[in-house]
This record gives C-alpha cells, structure tokens and sequence, in this order.
C-alpha cells in the first residue's frame, strides 16, 4: 500500500515533468536562443548558459524594418477587430437570449453556427475580387472585418450563455424605471456580462493577431502584419537567419503569451461554454 | 481548485450581480404587463443586425457564390461559361487532389485521435490532484497563444536536419531523426506533431470541464459499492465523458479539415506535392493555377464533407434548442 501511494506519486512527478517539457520546451528554447550570440544558437548539445546578447534583435531593426511595421498593423487589426466583435456579438447575444422563442430567431442561430463549420478558406475565393474591386486589398479594414465576422458566430454564442445567466427582471427593473433598451443594455447588461465579453476578447485577440491565411491572401505591403512578416523570414531565399527569426518570434509571442496567461479563467470559460452550449 | 465552475463562478460573484438584484427583483412580476417593456424589448432586429450582416456578407454569399462559380469554367480575363459538373469531374479525377485528401486524412488519423487520447490523459491526471495544479494549467494552456506561424519556426528549427537540437540529440543517441524536408511521409509526421502541440489546450480543457462536471457522489456511490479503479472508469468516466470526447472530437475533424498554414510554412506542399493537403490544393488551384471553377469545386466538396462531420453535432444541437424552448 505504501509503496502504491509512493509509486503514484512519482509517476505523478514524472507525468508533470513530461507536460511541462512538452508545452514550455519549444517556446522557451526559442526565446533563450533570440538572447544568444550567434555561434550558440547551432552549438550541440544546446548550451543553457551563455553571455545574453541583444545582436540578434539590433540585426532585426536594421534589416527587417517590415517587422516592426507588421507589428503596427497587427496591432491595429487586431484592436479594431476585437472592438468590432465584441460589440456586435454583445448586441445580438442580448437579442438571442431574450428572444427564446422567435422561429425566426432561432432558424438564425443555425445561420451562424452553421457559419462557423466553413473552412475560411472557401471564401477567400469570391472575396478576394470583390475586395480589389472596392479597393480594399491591402488595407486593416478588410482584415478586420474579416477577424471579427469568423468569431462573431461564436461569439454572439457565448455571449447568448453568459447573458442567460442575468435574470430578466433586471431588464424589467430598468425598463419601469424608465431606461430605453439601449440604456438598459448599457447600464445594467454590460456591466454584468463583461467577464463574457472578455471570454470573447480573448479568442478574437489571440486569433487576429496570430492569423497567417488572411493576411497572406488579402495584404501585401501596406497592412502586412507581424506574422505575416516572420513567414517570410521562415521562407527567405537566402538561407534562413535563425537568430532574427527568434528575436522576432518572440517580440511577436510574448504579448499574447502574456495575455492568455492573465486570462486564462476567461479562456477557460470561453472554451467550456464554446464548446458546449454553442 | 474545481477550474471549470470555478471560472463560471468567479466570473458571477466578480460581476456583482447579487447586490444590483437585491432591491429590484420585487418589481418584476408586473414588468409583463407594463407597455414600456413592450416597447423597449420589441424588436431583436436592429441588434442582431451587425452580427448577421457580417456573416452574411463575408461566409454565406461568398459561399453560395462559390457555389454557382463551381458549374463555371472561369480564369482571369475569361468570363465565366456554364459547363454542369466538369468541374467536379475533373477534381475528382486529379491525382494530386485525392492525394490531398489522403493526407488530409492521415493527419486527421495521425494527430486527432493521439490528441483526443492525450488530452483525456491529462484531463484524468488533473482532476486526480496535481502538485502546481494551478501554475501547470497555465502550462498546459500556452501552446493555445502561439501563432501558427511562430509555431512552425519552432519546430522547424527543433527538427532543422542539419543544425536542429532534437535532430542532433537523437542522432548523437544513435537514434533515427525525421528526414522531414526528403521524405514526404516524415514531413506529415512532423506537421501532425506540430498540430497536436497547438490543439492540445483546446481538447484538453473541454475534456477537464467535462470530467470537473461529474458529480463527485457517483465515485463515493461506486466505492462504497466496492468497484475498482478500473470499474469506476468504464461505467462512470467514459460514459459521462462520452459527450464530451465526441463534441472534441468533431470540432477537431473540422479544424484538423481546414489545415492551411502548418503544412504551407513546413513543406509547402512538397517535395513534388507530396504532403498537399485539402486546403492548400485548393489555394494552389485558385491562386497559381488561377483555375477559379475547379477551385469553387474542391471549395464546395470541402464544405459538404465538412457539413458532414458537423451533421451530428448540429442534429443533437437543435434538438437541445427544441427542448429548452419547451
């Protein structure tokens, strides 16, 4: 018997050992490498213990200028994106949750999950003239609407959850004391459904600013974001330079990284519900 | 630390929902008969407009559009003719698009169902109690704020041939390394390695909410009873997790399906279109072969087979919907 809880116990330690390796290894290998002088990045076995370095991310700045620029699109794609989801699956969330037995309603809530079962690359098809026709090719605003229509279907879901949870009679309460809908929703729902919305932030954050299909189709120079920039450095005809690749892999992951971790419950709510109800 | 509700329950006392419905809740009953609230609730409308227009715009007309370019034979500079079913046909006929199905396939088969039993493992093991269980979540969830992108950079350098450290490791331990820029087979084994490291935190936490939602009554019922380990596995564990691992499951055949990116940074498709997979044929067929109809057509069989996989989920979905309206 004692020996079983022991033998638990270490196997416990080793499963631990293992997920931990498993998860961490490549991103933190990468990130250590971005700081090393460039003979210790291919030196085998791998050093673990080197004089920290910021070359590889001065080569970045000096040659590959596009990255930095990448990482302002990003940043505005990926903001603009978030904003325009949120408050459009806010509204129509409201709207679902308390139109339960709309047949019209209910037959658009298939619409949208039946949305969300289409690889996104089918409508890149039809898009992609219809895009240079209004000359939006190359522009954050066709990515961002772009970003935020392939999340507002989940979205407008967890949204429909989460606001369930808000009794009706608030609504009333608001209403007899006067409130139009509009102030109702935003005095009394939002406030209430905001760790919803930040379940919903957090998808379309890290989704907008890792996308690689979208950019690479719909952008070329001028609204090219960070990911977009570090598949070029992956793919670069002479030869890949792996130190500038890290340094900028890990200026484009750290912020995210950072982020999921901060909000991870909501992610976690976010996925639970997501997965279940919608 | 119970994570599923517990982030459910976080989110409802953090929202401070209980003090705003102290005083108010009395006034509800008359609310119905109130003609503001008519007023005020009338119309879904104008809110569910936004969302609607959006998907609307963006995936169904683009999709339908799809649907009619793939009875056409259509190239830039060409316009479009009617020409019935040789679109399909002709995919249908192409070597390199069942190719791409094949792998699309053994992907799927390769690293879905690797992934399903892993995140079922780690799922168990964490509702067993873990040391740091809370430090490990956080762990375990990384890999889900990677980009795809920065992902294969990773990967690739781990497995780069002639430099890459897990590649110098297993030879200098005698070991065999993927040879995965030569042969096609070993280029899938890495892309699937690659997108079980990405999924993992998503099958993982659905499966850990799920077995978090088991009520911790039947085990003391099962043990009381005297039924082993093993016992309560088989006749509680699976079949209230069943649900669960097919939801899972589904949306990862679907997502696992539209594989683009992965495949693209890794091998591009090659060497000699040898690891194409569904996804990147289709790019290939519209935007180097500018060939718009056949493309339309692998779009349109990509979006059956999708609806397909997702037939079963959307039945028991609307039957759920038809029970709540109840």
């Amino acid at each position: 018997m004692r020996t079983d809880r022991l033998l638990v116990k270490v196997g416990k330690a080793v499963a631990v050992a293992a997920i931990a390796l498993w998860s961490l290894f490549p991103i933190v290998f990468i990130v250590l490498s971005s700081f090393k002088p460039g003979r210790d990045i291919f030196a085998v076995p791998p050093k673990w213990v080197f004089e920290p370095t910021f070359a590889h991310y001065l080569d970045l700045w000096n040659r590959w200028q596009s990255f930095f620029d990448g990482l302002a699109n990003s940043l505005i794609v990926t903001v603009g994106a978030t904003v325009l989801a949120v408050a459009a699956s806010s509204l129509a969330g409201f709207a679902y949750s308390r139109h339960r037995n709309d047949r019209l309603l209910e037959g658009s809530v298939l619409l949208l999950i039946g949305s969300r079962l289409l690889p996104p690359i089918v409508v890149t098809l039809p898009l992609f003239p219809v895009v240079n026709a209004l000359g939006l090719n190359d522009t954050h605003l066709v990515l961002i609407i772009l970003y935020a229509t392939f999340f507002v279907s989940l979205g407008t879901l967890l949204m429909r959850v989460f606001i369930d949870q808000i009794p009706r009679e608030l609504d009333e309460a608001a209403v007899i004391d006067g409130a139009g809908r509009l102030t109702m929703l935003r005095k009394v729902i939002l406030p209430l459904a905001a760790p919803g919305m930040l379940a919903v932030a957090v998808f379309v954050v890290v989704f907008a600013w890792n996308e690689f299909l979208f950019a690479f189709i719909f952008t070329a120079t001028e609204a090219k974001t960070a990911p977009f920039v570090i598949s070029e450095m992956i793919s670069s005809v002479d030869g890949v330079d792996w130190g500038a690749l890290f340094a900028a892999s890990t200026i484009q992951l750290l912020p995210v990284l950072l982020f999921v971790i901060i909000m991870n419950r909501f992610l976690v709510a976010g996925l639970t519900a997501g997965a279940t109800k919608g | 630390m119970t994570l599923g509700s517990g982030a459910f329950g976080r989110c409802r006392s953090g929202s401070g929902l209980a003090e705003v419905s102290r005083g108010e809740v009395k006034a509800a009953g008359m609310g119905a008969r109130l003609p503001g609230l008519r007023r005020a609730t009338a119309g879904p409308l104008p809110l569910i407009a936004p969302v609607q227009l959006l998907v609307l715009g963006v995936i169904v007309l683009p999709a339908l559009f799809v649907f009619w370019l793939s009875f056409q034979a259509s190239s830039f500079g060409q316009s479009p003719t009617f020409v019935g079913f040789d679109n399909y046909l002709r995919v249908l006929a192409d070597p390199y698009f069942w190719r791409s199905v094949g792998n699309t396939v053994v992907v799927i088969v390769l690293a879905v169902h690797p992934e399903l039993l892993l995140g079922l493992g780690l799922a168990l093991l964490f509702a067993s109690g873990l040391p740091f269980q809370r430090l490990l979540l956080v762990i375990v969830l990384a890999p889900y704020a990677i980009s795809e992108v920065t992902a294969v950079a990773m990967w690739r350098f781990l497995f780069d041939p002639d430099v890459g450290p897990v590649t110098m490791s297993l030879h200098s331990l005698g070991l065999p390394s993927l040879d995965w820029t030569f042969i096609p087979w070993h280029g899938l084994i890495l892309i699937g390695l690659l997108t079980i490291w990405l999924h993992l935190p998503f099958t993982f936490v659905i499966l850990y909410a799920a077995r978090l939602a088991i009520p911790k009554e039947l085990y003391e019922a099962g043990l009381i009873d005297g039924a082993s380990r093993f016992q309560l596995f088989r006749n509680i564990t699976l079949p209230l997790l069943a649900p669960a691992i097919l939801i899972a499951m589904l949306f990862r055949y679907i997502f696992a399906f539209r594989l683009f990116s992965e495949v693209w940074l890794m091998t591009q498709g090659g060497p000699a279109r040898m690891t194409e997979v569904a996804a990147v044929y289709l790019y290939l067929e519209a935007f180097r072969y500018n060939s718009f109809g056949t493309a339309a057509a692998t779009a349109w069989i990509m979006v059956l087979i999708s609806l397909l996989l997702a037939a079963g989920y959307l039945w028991r979905l609307r039957r759920e919907m038809t029970l709540h309206a109840h």
